[in-house]
Formats: structure tokens, C-alpha cells, sequence
């Protein structure tokens, strides 16, 4: 017991100052005391600055402030606006796109951005060793595929005419093409930053063109973005700084806005009944719904679920309306396949209503005995379950004993892909485009089995359809076309379509034009804070 | 003394008799269908009514209902899993303290191996390969349960090993296996009892952790663990929802524990034996 | 002595290359696709083969096996699959906060402990012993993950002052380290009761408290000092324990811990990861138990002489 005692009292010590760090009133940098800084906190350090490699909303939030592509959403929409490309002309064979780049705008290195870089960045997404998730949106480029094979030095669909044009050149016509250019994949990079750094490194020492530069990146504590002054747009950003804590996670994050030490937060669950109940804070949460839908998927290759009656009897039986009371008006129930506000979404589908007996009567039709027991595969989480247990309920009313079988997320993905494994899952699909082409190409064309059809659904009628619309560029028609598609495919029901998920965040009342975007991360240049007024109480 | 100690016992017993009633009768005592929506609080659990004692919880669920049908899956859970557990670890503590030497050294090295791996990381990677099931969780409890009692079999082994009546049994020519069972293995059972009943309140607590993680038996069963981990995320507007299936918890394992320990005591034993 | 310490470590590195061998072959029993966790979700076939070459996970098992083991000879754990950080340093990160912990509920358990075990074995009150009896069997039957959501429940309503999880200051400390105390106590209280009434029954106790000496110093003196060793060293087997993450506590928590990086590793296959935490509980299972062993040996030198243990 005596040893304890010196050993105890370093300990002690050093446990005090690990936990307390160093909290002085500025946040350490060296900005003015009336510098409006935005305070954030994430659990999960940003896995990338690199525009290469970030895939994820994360890292994508900060790439958009830090990087400019061609072309960008809107604030709050999903409409394009010119970002560093002034103009743009698409071919009417849609095969063909020409960008003009706006001439003032310049790396933090002071060099000028011209068309060069977007080529340098592109194809640095296909090359292989960098390893981006990227790769697949670019390969339809002229070129592409040789220079990913190795068989050519540049990807010769890229043109770059003069310092401020540059031209896209496709093997199949592709009137989304557009929207590719809108990801972080194809800002602009400068070559000679990642050559200085190299490929891995150049993610901790980012040069990019945007309103933001990257001031500070401490692993694991938090990370910093400074407002941009030579930004090709001198009235954005309006904030001074961003700052970061990383390793904060969703209890603690709260902890810290209800004492104002952050200044915008996602709410956590077991918070959130009480925040909607409450008219003071409710007043500062803002929402969206997203461009997603979670769905239950069967394979319309194993039995029963090969038989369309089986199929729609599981659309009867399933209560929409529960599962978004369940997740507390996080979610929006789902009547068809695309979500509200995805270009090409159509208010008038007719769902399938609530009719259990109707549900039961298909069964028995079908030649379903009691003894049915699909199992329902799904990803290992928490809302997840709870949805399961829900929908175990439902169906149980039908006389169908589903069995959960909750997996880790890239186990389950494996399985959903393999032929005649899973019979039943749970699953969601984010959009990556502002297009029906995202939803349903992807997910119901027979080109697509092993990849994101995971249902094995395939109906020559659809494909017809789907193949018909790809390549058309005059919007009415291509959503008109596209809205056949998905009334088809609903008539089929390889899904039963559960709700669309609704993103919350809450702000602090001095925080402005935090506005949500479906389609990206909110676009922080666009935020101000003004005067604070005493502390925020919430408790 | 004893008349107190044996109160310890008595306790226990009563507690573990009136559990194994309510879990065999648990159709008679529950009030609805554990698994069925029979109130409407969809996301917002209620607390006790008239019609549901206990409240119902985030899926209108009876929550007196899961927990008296909880405690079937308990009892079988913990009880099985011990005996998996009490196969391994007498056997290995037999043949260990027995035969010493290569053999106990080996299967030393082998109890060493399983102190060493974090015990809820082992089943939880076991279940996670598994598919969760009763059996498959039932099994992986008592796979990573088993070296308290092989150790403490081992010691009472050596011990009795050392005593005359084997000694002399030895000489006399006696087979290795006749002399385990007909000289150690009864001598030894009185410990191996008190190991059962501390083991079950083990076994049940590892249940009740792995479903509070998730790796539990699987929905619509009812299961107290991860009753108390769905009750997470409504403590600030439906705090009682956690604190009912914890009490169930308690109450099994205090049972198993009272009497365990309360046996030990009438038999003298020092209490230090522990079960981790 | 030296032939005894030499004997430990090769035991222990036998230990470690044993869990390590099981934990390899658990990890790849499952049906899962590894490239997946690196890729992402919307990956194609041709970027996820890709990936899968440049990970070597198309080599035979005994092949992948080996080239671990030698990396990790060097020092290097690999790098997680999903977050893309090395095994080491994710370790380390996460280690100090389960550390401090795991520290602070040793150091406070055992002073619980021993003061409820003096407490009931120098008063020789037959209702107290009995009391604290009970109240020990009461905690030790409690789940801990339960016992950390009530407190969390009344430091929601009553304490307004207590965070309610996360690592913040040192005020998030208190709610996880009594859970943690209330917990294992018991076990301790227990323990030292036994072997202190065991003690204070030996002859030269009745000896001393014949010569006229008081309980309490005969009590110190004497018992104490024989009564705490086996209890000190199941506390620092205990310590390694803790050290190797208590899932549960840092789940109801939200404590950034080992014991959290884990379990999340074992949920999302990550395999490096899950080596890397699994044997690194272990090396701190194995240390603990070889400087016990060691120090068991040092004061008897009954052990060091024959192989009894």
C-alpha cells in the first residue's frame, strides 16, 4: 500500500491533465477575438481531404469547402449552378460535353486554375494505385478504360483545347454525365502539391481553390478550415474560420451544445422526443428529407418469393405509418420507389394500402403454408432492429414468422449480392444523382444482378424502358419514361418501399443560412453567426 | 451459524423455485403476447397502467408479459450453458489434477489461453461467425465459461489425489478411471454443486451481456438483456423501461448466488471462491 | 529463479502465438468479404478484386497467416480496413481513456473493498457481517451494464451537475468508475473478510492478543499484511482485465475506449483491428499473470524450488 501512494499521486496527475487538456477562451489559433468561428464535433475523424479518396459525407462536407469542381448544387436544391465553369454546352447526342472555366480563380499556391487541372484530377481517380471509389463514375469516358489497364498514358476523352476550355468525350451517350462532375472526384487538383506530397500524404496537406483552406489537422482532436482570401468569389465565405473536435461523440456533442461551446449538433435519439416537445427547441431544428429510400428487398429468384402474388401480399401486410412512428418522425413513409424531390419523382403513384386480410387471402392463393419463415437479413444496428422486431410483428399477423438475422454491414452486402442466398433483407439506397437512372437502373436492371440488383428482379418491359430513357436528354420525356419504369416495377413489388429517412440538425439561435441539402453536405461559405445573446439553455 | 447461513440457502432456493414456475407457467401468468403490438405507443413507451403493469414499450409491447417470458429463455439459456460449461470444466479439472504432469500442464496452458482472450470479445467473435440462435448461443456461453471450474476442480482433484483412501486404492491396483469415478469425482461433488449454481448466475449474466450487445437470441423472443439495451435510447422520457428487466436480472442471479454461496458457508468452506 | 522467469515468458509467448492463431482463424471463418469493408458499399466487382489483390487476401490462409506474424514481429499491426489508420496507433489513441478508467475503478474498488471487508471482520458483529453480506452478493448478482444505466438515469433526473457519458472532463469520469466500484467491491470486500477472519484466527494472533495488544493493531500488524496479498494480486489480474476494455461499461457510457474499438471491429469484420485488440488484451492478460507469478515466487520460495502451482 505504500508504493500506491507516489504512483497513485502521478497517475492521478495524469489523468487530470489528460482529461482536462488545455481549454483556454481562444480555440489556439491566431485569429482576432471578433473572428466568427462555426464550432462543430464529429465522432469519427475525417477518413480524407483527398477528393480522390473521401467518399463519404464527412469527408465530402469538407472537400466541397476546400476543392471547386466544374459545376455545383444549388443551396438548397438540386439544380446545377456554375461553380469554376462559367458555361456549359452538352452535344444533343448526349456524348459530348464542353465546359468554359472561369479565369480568376487560383489554387491557395497562388497558381491560376485552368482546364489542365481537372483533367490531372480525373485521371487520378482512374488510376489504379490511388484506389478511389470513384473509378466506376469516369470509366465512360473515351479512353478511360485503357488508361486504367495500363495500356495508355492519359485518357484521351479528356480534351483540354486551351488553358480555359475543357471537353468531355463519351463511348455512350450519357445525359447524366453532368451530375458526375458535381462530386468532389473532379475538382481541380493541382499536380505539383500531390507531387510534393504524393498520393498518400497529399490528403494532410491539401491545396485546393475554394472558400476555405485547410489551416490545422490534429488526428483523432480536431481539425481546422481558414476562410480563403484570394477565393474567386471575394463576398463568400462569411465565416472566418470552421473548427472541428473530432472524437466528440453524439452524448458529448450535445453536452456541448446545450452549453453553447458548439454551435450546431445532430440530436441524439434519446434527446429527441423531448427537443420536438419542447417549442423552444424545436423552432431551432431544421430538416430534410433525403434523397434515399429504405425498403425490404426479396429475391425474386428464391421461393416463394418468385411468385408476384407473395411479393404483394408482403406490401399489404407491412405498416408504413409504423415505422415512421417508430424512428419519432425521422422518416417519411414511402409510397414508390423514388424519393420526394429527386427530379422524376411522381406524386400520384398508388402504393399498396394496409390490408392484411387481402395480404392472407394472397398467401393462401400462393400455396404459403404457416410454416413460412423467411429469414430477414439486415444490417447490425440498433434502429435497424427495432424495425425488424416491427416488421416481425406485422407479419406475424399474417401468419409469417420472420426470422432476423442482423449481420455486420459488409457481410450482409456480401450475401445480398450472392444468387440465392438472401431471400429477405433490409437496405437503403442514397442517391448518388438527382435522377431516376440512380434509382432504378441501378437497382432493377439485369445487368446489374451481382452488383446493386439484389433482388435478381428482371422484366424485359422494364428494360426496354430503361434502355430507352438512358440516353435522353429532354428531362419530360426521360422522367415520363422513367415513371412507366417504376409503375412496372412497382406492379412486380421485388420491394416492399418503407420510408424515406429525414435528416435533423439543431442549431444555435445565432447561427444563420445553415441550409440542408439533399443532395451534399450544407455548404458552410453560406452560414454567419451573429451577436451571441447569453447561453443556450436547454436542459 | 447455521441456522442464519442456512437462511442464505433457503433464500435462494425459494427465489430459483419461483422463477422456474414462472417461466414453465409462463402462458398462465403473462397477460398478453409478449411479441404482439397491444398498446399504441409506437416510439413513445408508456409508463404503468391499469392495463399494462409495467407499460408497454417503443413496439406497443406488453413489458410485464416480456419479462415473465423472459425468463423462460433465461433459465434455459443459464442452465444449459452451465452444463456445457460444468462437462468442459470437470472433465479438464479431473484429468489435470489427476494425471498431472504433461497432461496438466497442457491443458493449463490451454485454460491460460482462454483467461487471456477477452471473454466477451471471444463469444462475441464466436457468435458473430455463428448464426445467433438458442443452441449457437447457449454453446459459445459455455465454451468461454469453463475455467473457473476446471481450476477449482483441478485444486479439490490434487487435494483428494494426496488423501489415503485413493492412495491406497492406488495400490492396490485400481484403473485410473474407476478411481475417478468411484473415489474422486464423488468426494469432489459437493464443490462441483456450489460450481453449477455460481456458474448458472454466471452463465446468465454473460447472457444478459451479449444481448445487451446485440449477440443475444434473436427477436421476437423476449430477452431481458436486450430489453434493458432497446430501453437505452428512451431513459430521459421512459426511465422504468430499463430498470424492470434489470430487476428481473437481478433477481435470478441473486438466487443462483444466495444459494451457492449459502451452501458453501453451512459446508464451512471460506467464501473466497470465486466465480470470475 | 532465472530457469523459473525463463520458463514464464516462453509459456506466455506460447499463449500469445496460440490466441493469436485461434483469433486469425475465427476472423477469416467468416462468410464475409473483407474488400467490402475497404471499398464501401457501392463498389463494383472489378474495383473490390482489385482491392482484394492488393490486400493479399486471394493468398492461401497459412500463407496470410505467416506474413502477419512476421509484421507483427516488427512492430506493425496492419491498418484497419475501415477507417484506414494503422492498428498501433488506433490502439494507442483509444488506450489512455480505458486506461484512466480502468485505473481509477481498480484503485477505488479495491479501497471500497478492503474498508467494507475490515469494517465486517473487526467488529465481529454477527447483523453487519451479515448486512454486507448481503449488499455485496447484491451488487456482484447486478449486471454491470444495468447498474450504469440507472445511475445514468439518476444522474439524469437528480445530478444535474454529472455529463451523461462521452470523454469529456474529469466529471465524466465519476458515473462509470462508481458503476464499475459498485461492482466488483464485493468481490473484494469478500475476499478480504475471509482471509482476514482466517487470519485473525491463527495462533499467533490469539498470541499477541494475549500479550495485550489492541484489535486494531493486531489487525494491522499482523493479519492485514497476509489477508491483502492474494487480494492485491486478483486486483491486478483484474487491472489487466479492465485494461483490455470493459465493453459494457463503455457502451453505456459512451466512454472512446479499447473495449469499444473491439467490439466495433468484430461488428464490421475488421479483421486487423480485431487482431490487434484481441492480442493486445491478451499480452496484458499474459503480462499480469507472468509479474503475479513472478512475485508469488519471490515470497515463497516453496514455488520456486518444486512446480506446484
Amino acid at each position: 500500500m505504500k508504493a500506491l501512494t507516489p504512483f497513485g499521486a502521478a497517475l492521478a496527475i495524469l489523468a487530470l491533465s489528460e482529461l482536462t487538456g488545455c481549454r483556454g477562451d481562444s480555440d489556439g489559433l491566431d485569429l482576432p477575438k471578433t473572428a466568427k468561428v462555426l464550432h462543430l464535433a464529429s465522432v469519427a475523424d475525417v477518413p480524407s481531404l483527398d477528393p480522390a479518396v473521401g467518399y463519404d459525407t464527412s469527408s465530402w462536407g469538407f472537400e466541397q469547402m476546400i476543392f471547386d469542381t466544374l459545376v455545383r448544387y444549388s443551396d438548397a436544391g438540386v439544380d446545377l449552378v456554375p461553380d469554376l465553369a462559367t458555361q456549359w454546352e452538352i452535344a444533343p447526342d448526349a456524348k459530348s460535353l464542353t465546359f468554359h472555366l472561369r479565369r480568376d480563380a487560383s489554387f491557395t499556391n497562388g497558381r491560376a486554375v485552368v482546364s489542365g487541372d481537372f483533367k490531372y484530377a480525373i485521371e487520378r481517380v482512374l488510376t489504379p494505385s490511388v484506389r478511389s471509389k470513384g473509378t466506376e463514375y469516369f470509366r465512360s469516358i473515351v479512353g478511360a478504360e485503357d488508361f486504367v489497364a495500363g495500356r495508355a498514358k492519359e485518357v484521351t476523352g479528356i480534351e483540354n483545347p486551351d488553358a480555359w476550355t475543357i471537353i468531355f468525350r463519351l463511348t455512350e451517350p450519357d445525359p447524366i454525365f453532368v451530375q458526375k462532375l458535381a462530386m468532389p472526384f473532379a475538382a481541380a487538383v493541382p499536380r505539383e502539391a500531390v507531387d510534393q506530397w504524393g498520393n498518400d500524404d497529399f490528403s494532410r496537406h491539401v491545396i485546393g481553390s475554394g472558400p476555405f483552406t485547410l489551416k490545422e489537422w490534429r488526428s483523432g482532436e480536431r481539425i481546422v478550415l481558414v476562410r480563403n482570401p484570394h477565393y474567386f468569389d471575394p463576398s463568400w465565405p462569411r465565416l472566418d474560420a470552421i473548427v472541428q473536435l473530432i472524437g466528440v461523440d453524439l452524448d458529448l456533442e450535445w453536452l456541448k451544445f446545450e452549453t453553447g461551446e458548439l454551435d450546431v449538433s445532430a440530436i441524439p435519439p434519446a434527446e429527441f422526443l423531448r427537443v420536438m416537445k419542447t417549442p423552444k427547441l424545436k423552432a431551432l431544428a431544421e430538416h430534410i428529407v433525403t434523397l434515399s429510400t429504405d425498403y425490404l428487398g426479396m429475391n425474386c429468384q428464391m421461393k416463394p418469393f418468385d411468385d408476384v402474388r407473395v411479393r404483394r401480399a408482403f406490401n399489404l401486410a407491412i405498416r408504413k405509418d409504423k415505422a415512421s412512428a417508430i424512428l419519432n418522425g425521422r422518416a417519411v413513409p414511402a409510397v414508390g420507389i423514388l424519393p420526394p424531390g429527386l427530379p422524376g419523382y411522381d406524386p400520384n403513384i398508388d402504393g399498396y394500402p394496409y390490408d392484411p386480410t387481402k395480404a392472407k387471402a394472397l398467401l393462401e392463393a400462393a400455396g404459403v403454408g404457416r410454416d413460412f419463415a423467411p429469414t430477414l437479413w439486415m444490417r447490425a444496428d440498433q434502429t435497424e432492429m427495432t424495425l425488424g422486431e416491427s416488421i416481425q410483428q406485422d407479419l406475424a399477423e399474417v401468419g409469417v414468422h420472420a426470422v432476423l438475422k442482423p449481420l455486420a454491414w459488409s457481410s450482409l452486402l456480401e450475401a445480398i449480392r450472392q444468387p440465392n442466398t438472401a431471400d429477405l433483407f433490409s437496405l437503403g439506397w442514397e442517391a448518388d444523382f438527382p435522377d431516376p437512372q440512380n434509382f432504378l437502373e441501378v437497382l432493377f436492371a439485369k445487368k446489374q444482378f451481382g452488383a446493386n440488383n439484389d433482388t435478381f428482379y428482371s422484366n424485359p418491359q422494364v428494360e426496354k424502358l430503361l434502355a430507352e430513357a438512358a440516353p435522353v436528354s429532354d428531362l419530360s420525356r426521360r422522367y415520363q419514361l422513367y415513371d412507366q419504369a417504376q409503375k412496372l416495377i412497382m406492379q412486380d413489388a421485388p420491394w416492399v418501399v418503407l420510408y424515406h429517412p429525414v435528416s435533423y440538425v439543431i442549431r444555435q439561435p445565432w447561427v444563420h443560412d445553415y441550409i440542408l441539402n439533399p443532395m451534399r453536405p450544407t455548404r458552410l461559405e453560406r452560414v454567419w453567426i451573429s451577436a451571441r445573446e447569453g447561453e443556450q439553455q436547454t436542459r | 451459524m447455521n441456522g442464519k447461513t442456512n437462511l442464505m440457502e433457503l433464500c435462494g432456493a425459494i427465489m430459483i423455485g419461483l422463477l422456474a414456475v414462472i417461466a414453465i407457467a409462463a402462458p398462465l401468468f403473462a397477460p398478453y403476447d409478449p411479441t404482439r403490438a397491444v398498446a399504441a405507443s409506437f416510439g413513445d413507451p408508456q409508463g404503468p397502467s391499469h392495463a399494462f403493469l409495467l407499460g408497454s414499450d417503443e413496439l406497443g409491447r406488453d413489458v410485464l408479459s416480456r419479462i415473465i417470458w423472459g425468463a423462460r429463455i433465461s433459465l434455459i439459456i443459464g442452465i444449459a450453458a452451465m452444463l456445457v460449461t460444468l462437462t468442459i470444466g470437470v472433465t479438464i479439472g479431473l484429468m489435470s489434477g489427476f494425471f498431472g504432469g504433461t497432461i496438466d500442464f497442457c491443458l493449463m496452458r490451454v485454460t491460460d489461453m482462454m483467461l487471456a482472450f477477452p471473454t466477451l470479445l471471444l463469444a462475441m467473435a464466436f457468435v458473430t461467425v455463428l448464426r445467433p440462435s438458442l443452441s449457437t448461443i447457449l454453446l459459445v456461453i459455455g465454451l468461454v465459461s469453463w475455467t473457473s471450474i476446471a481450476r477449482v476442480v483441478r485444486a479439490e482433484t490434487l487435494s483428494l489425489s494426496q488423501r489415503d483412501f485413493v492412495r491406497a486404492a492406488q495400490a492396490l491396483g485400481a484403473p485410473s478411471s474407476r478411481l475417478i469415478a468411484r473415489h474422486i469425482l464423488p468426494n469432489a461433488l459437493p464443490i462441483i454443486v456450489v460450481m453449477a449454481a455460481l456458474g448458472t448466475s454466471g452463465t446468465l449474466l454473460l447472457d444478459a451481456g451479449l444481448s445487451f450487445l446485440g449477440l443475444g437470441v434473436p427477436p421476437p423472443t423476449p430477452s431481458w438483456g436486450r430489453m434493458i439495451e432497446e430501453a437505452r435510447i428512451y431513459f430521459r422520457t421512459a426511465p422504468w423501461l430499463a430498470l424492470f428487466p434489470g430487476l428481473a436480472i437481478l433477481y435470478a442471479v441473486l438466487g443462483f448466488n444466495l444459494l451457492g454461496y449459502g451452501y458453501l458457508r453451512r459446508r464451512g468452506r471460506n467464501t473466497s471462491v470465486t466465480m470470475r | 529463479m532465472i530457469a523459473y522467469i525463463l520458463r514464464r515468458f516462453a509459456i506466455g509467448v506460447g499463449v500469445l502465438i496460440g490466441i493469436s492463431l485461434i483469433t486469425f482463424l475465427i476472423a477469416f471463418a467468416v462468410p464475409a468479404d473483407p474488400a467490402i469493408a475497404v471499398a464501401g458499399a457501392k463498389a463494383d466487382p472489378k474495383t473490390l478484386a482489385e482491392i482484394r489483390a492488393q490486400l493479399g487476401l486471394d493468398q492461401p490462409l497459412y500463407r496470410q497467416y505467416l506474413r502477419y506474424m512476421h509484421r507483427i514481429a516488427h512492430g506493425d499491426l496492419g491498418r484497419s480496413y475501415v477507417r484506414r489508420e494503422s492498428v498501433t496507433s488506433l490502439i494507442a489513441q483509444r488506450f489512455p481513456a480505458t486506461a484512466i478508467l480502468a485505473i481509477s475503478a481498480t484503485v477505488c474498488s479495491l479501497a471500497l473493498g478492503i474498508l467494507m471487508g475490515l469494517v465486517s471482520a473487526a467488529r465481529r458483529d454477527r447483523l453487519l457481517d451479515h448486512t454486507m453480506l448481503f449488499i455485496s452478493l447484491g451488487f456482484v448478482s447486478m449486471p454491470v451494464f444495468w447498474l450504469g444505466t440507472i445511475l445514468l438515469i439518476a444522474a439524469a433526473f437528480w445530478l444535474r451537475a454529472l455529463p451523461l457519458g462521452g470523454f469529456g472532463d474529469w466529471r465524466a469520469l465519476i458515473l462509470p468508475t462508481i458503476t464499475l466500484t459498485l461492482s466488483s467491491a464485493g468481490y473484494y470486500s469478500r475476499i478480504l473478510h475471509t482471509n482476514l477472519t482466517e487470519a485473525l484466527s491463527q495462533d499467533y494472533v490469539r498470541t499477541a492478543r494475549g500479550k495485550g495488544l489492541s484489535p486494531i493493531r493486531i489487525v494491522v500488524k499482523h493479519a492485514l499484511a497476509n489477508a491483502m496479498l492474494p487480494l492485491l494480486t486478483l486486483a491486478g489480474l483484474d487491472l489487466a482485465g479492465l485494461l483490455s476494455g470493459v465493453v459494457l461499461t463503455e457502451t453505456v457510457f459512451n466512454w472512446p475506449g479499447i473495449g469499444r474499438l473491439a467490439y466495433e471491429a468484430v461488428f464490421n469484420l475488421d479483421i486487423p483491428l480485431i487482431m490487434g485488440t484481441v492480442l493486445f488484451g491478451a499480452l496484458l492478460v499474459v503480462i499480469a499473470n507472468i509479474v503475479v507469478d513472478l512475485l508469488y515466487a519471490w515470497i515463497d520460495p516453496r514455488i520456486r524450488l518444486g512446480e506446484s502451482a
